[in-house]
């Protein structure tokens, strides 16, 4: 029989006794409770209103198996030296979500639960997709090791280059800014994701400037060059117009805005780079409002499980050294994620599950913000191999221009890979690898002396917790 | 003209190619050796210099091999290249030898 009315939500979703399935999504959330809403409750809400349940009873439940397709709180902690915070980790059926579709998880999981009243926060910490389901993903369009063979670059980081100034300039010398940099050792340059197709340059311009320099580059270096062309747009037309006229000038990679383009853009751009064999940069614009705050939002972790499902060959990490924020764990952390075919639980870096990929295709990290030729030992030992390494004003701010600052970082890296290989330690003989490798590069000499006194010292904002006692 | 990793560096003496060669076989790694007189970026197979030197782990062994190689083929560019079985592809590659004036 239906008996209208309220019920408390941890009559129906929680259930501390449950044993999460294999093939549960299960979620890590950070839970700031209203004072007077007990964290049970807090965490049963959370649970009923990602998944099936409403703030009151309805009698259309009763069409349905609740016991299948309900979302459960399963388990409850406090949190060391947070006051009024719990972790409350929810299991979802498979079943609620849509195969191939990160938009589907990403509407039940992160939506109107953040917005709720009895909750004066909400984060969701990490999030366990399970392997049944990554299966149902393409992912990365290339992956880690079919870049590397198609681009013939092994055993080092590659290197890349954001333009400066972002803004203004015309078609003609956009492109020479790039034939610098390329000519002068880096692999690849960005446009700032600030460029799409403004006025003062279009992107039809832009695409036959930069890929002129491209080519030239490539004919004078005897290397493979590139440049991620952005194609993130107002409309998803545009953005496969662009994408599709990048593909017809030669170009091997193309530039994706994944969170201010949105899920559905991005995985159709996806789609379209692995039928066309292209490359995927993307950017990450708009993830620190989204995932700075440590009581709310998503952090990036799970932005990052998103983008590696959906589909990247290139990802924005942090740098830990430059200007933006990320302590070094928490970067490691999403390195793994990145990267590994199976990452383990590991709560001293905030991963509260094992993730297991299922062999879908690893990514790129790339390290760019305020990163200058002295952070090269670090970035080499922090990121390894695997990773672009962007050093844009870190370039073109040389004393005598970009393609010395370009070669400087080219030599710089080369030194440091080659220590590295020899067993010598990045960290403790940083500076002076770099001072040897000046002695026959005067680009770098200048480089060293021009950067020698800038760093970013400042406290991270999204620290991890301690763990519990 | 630049060839890849460790192009920008001063040419490798014996000494470090050695060192590159020992850091690929303790990593698990099989090297290998290949060679071509026309480096082309978008030419991906240059020719094999036999097979990969599939179980020898004695750098010395792996630089007689390079210098048999640089003797037969005195006018090319050879380089050694590391195959990680493991992430089932290739991890290192860098140009141990040049034609004398390239």
């Amino acid at each position: 029989m239906f008996e209208a009315g309220v019920r408390q939500y941890r009559e129906t979703y929680w259930d501390p006794g449950y044993e999460p399935a294999e093939t549960d999504v299960l979620a890590a959330f950070r839970v700031t409770p209203q004072p007077e809403v007990p964290a049970e409750e807090a965490a049963a809400a959370i649970a009923a209103e990602s998944s099936t349940g409403t703030w009151t009873s309805v009698w259309t439940d009763h069409l349905t198996n609740l016991e299948r397709y309900k979302a459960r709180a399963y388990q409850l902690e406090p949190i060391a030296g947070r006051e009024g915070e719990f972790l409350a980790y929810v299991a979802y059926p498979m079943d609620l979500f849509e195969e191939s579709s990160v938009v589907s998880m990403a509407a039940s999981i992160t939506g109107n639960v953040f917005g709720f009243k009895a909750l004066r926060a909400l984060r969701l910490e990490d999030l366990r997709i399970p392997t049944a389901y990554v299966k149902t993903f393409a992912g990365p369009p290339n992956g880690i090791q079919v870049e590397r063979d198609k681009l013939g670059k092994y055993g080092r980081p590659l290197l890349g280059a954001t333009l400066k100034p972002k803004l203004g300039l015309s078609a003609k010398n956009y492109g020479r800014a790039c034939f610098e940099l390329l000519r002068g050792g880096l692999d690849f340059t960005k446009d700032d994701e600030n460029i799409t197709s403004q006025p003062f340059m279009r992107w039809r311009d832009r695409y036959l400037f930069v890929m002129e320099a491209v080519r030239k580059a490539e004919d004078e270096t005897g290397e493979r060059k590139g440049h991620y062309l952005n194609v993130t747009s107002a409309d998803c037309e545009s953005m496969l117009e662009r994408a599709e006229f990048a593909r017809e000038l030669g170009s091997p990679i193309v530039m994706h805005d994944f969170l201010v383009g949105g899920f559905t853009a991005h995985t159709t751009l996806a789609n379209w780079c692995r039928r066309n064999g292209m490359l995927l940069h993307v950017h990450r614009a708009l993830h620190a409002v989204v995932d700075r705050q440590k009581e709310h939002g998503i952090h990036y972790r799970v932005l990052v499980k998103w983008l590696r499902l959906a589909g990247g060959d290139h990802l924005h990490s942090g740098t830990v050294v430059g200007k933006l924020e990320g302590d070094r764990e928490t970067t490691a952390a999403v390195l793994d994620l990145m990267r590994e075919n199976f990452v383990p639980a590991n709560r001293a870096r905030g991963l509260h599950f094992d993730q297991d990929w299922a062999s879908l295709p690893g990514l790129f990290p790339a390290a760019s913000g305020g990163i200058h030729v002295w952070h090269m030992p670090a970035l080499v030992d922090i990121f390894g191999d695997d990773s672009v390494l962007q050093f844009g004003g870190g370039s073109a701010g040389h004393p005598q221009g970009s393609r010395a600052g370009a070669h400087a970082n080219r030599v710089a890296l080369e030194a440091c890979v080659q220590a590295r290989n020899e067993g010598r330690d990045l960290i403790g003989e940083g500076p002076e690898i770099l001072r040897r490798a000046a002695v026959s590069s005067p680009e770098l000499a200048a480089a060293l002396e021009t950067w020698r006194e800038v760093s970013f010292d400042f406290a991270t904002v999204d620290t991890l917790d301690p763990a519990l006692a | 003209m630049r060839l890849e990793t460790f192009s920008y560096l001063p040419a490798l003496s014996v000494e470090e190619i050695e060192a590159e060669v020992r850091s690929i076989v303790e990593r698990g790694m099989t090297v290998g050796i290949e060679h071509t007189q026309n480096p082309d970026p978008y030419d991906h197979y240059w020719t094999l210099w036999g097979l990969p030197l599939f179980g020898v782990a004695d750098p010395d062994a792996v630089l007689a091999e390079l210098d048999a190689c640089c003797v037969a083929n005195p006018d090319a560019y050879v380089r050694v290249n590391g195959y990680d079985p493991v992430r089932q592809g290739q991890a290192v590659s860098f140009v141990a030898h040049r034609p004398d004036g390239a």
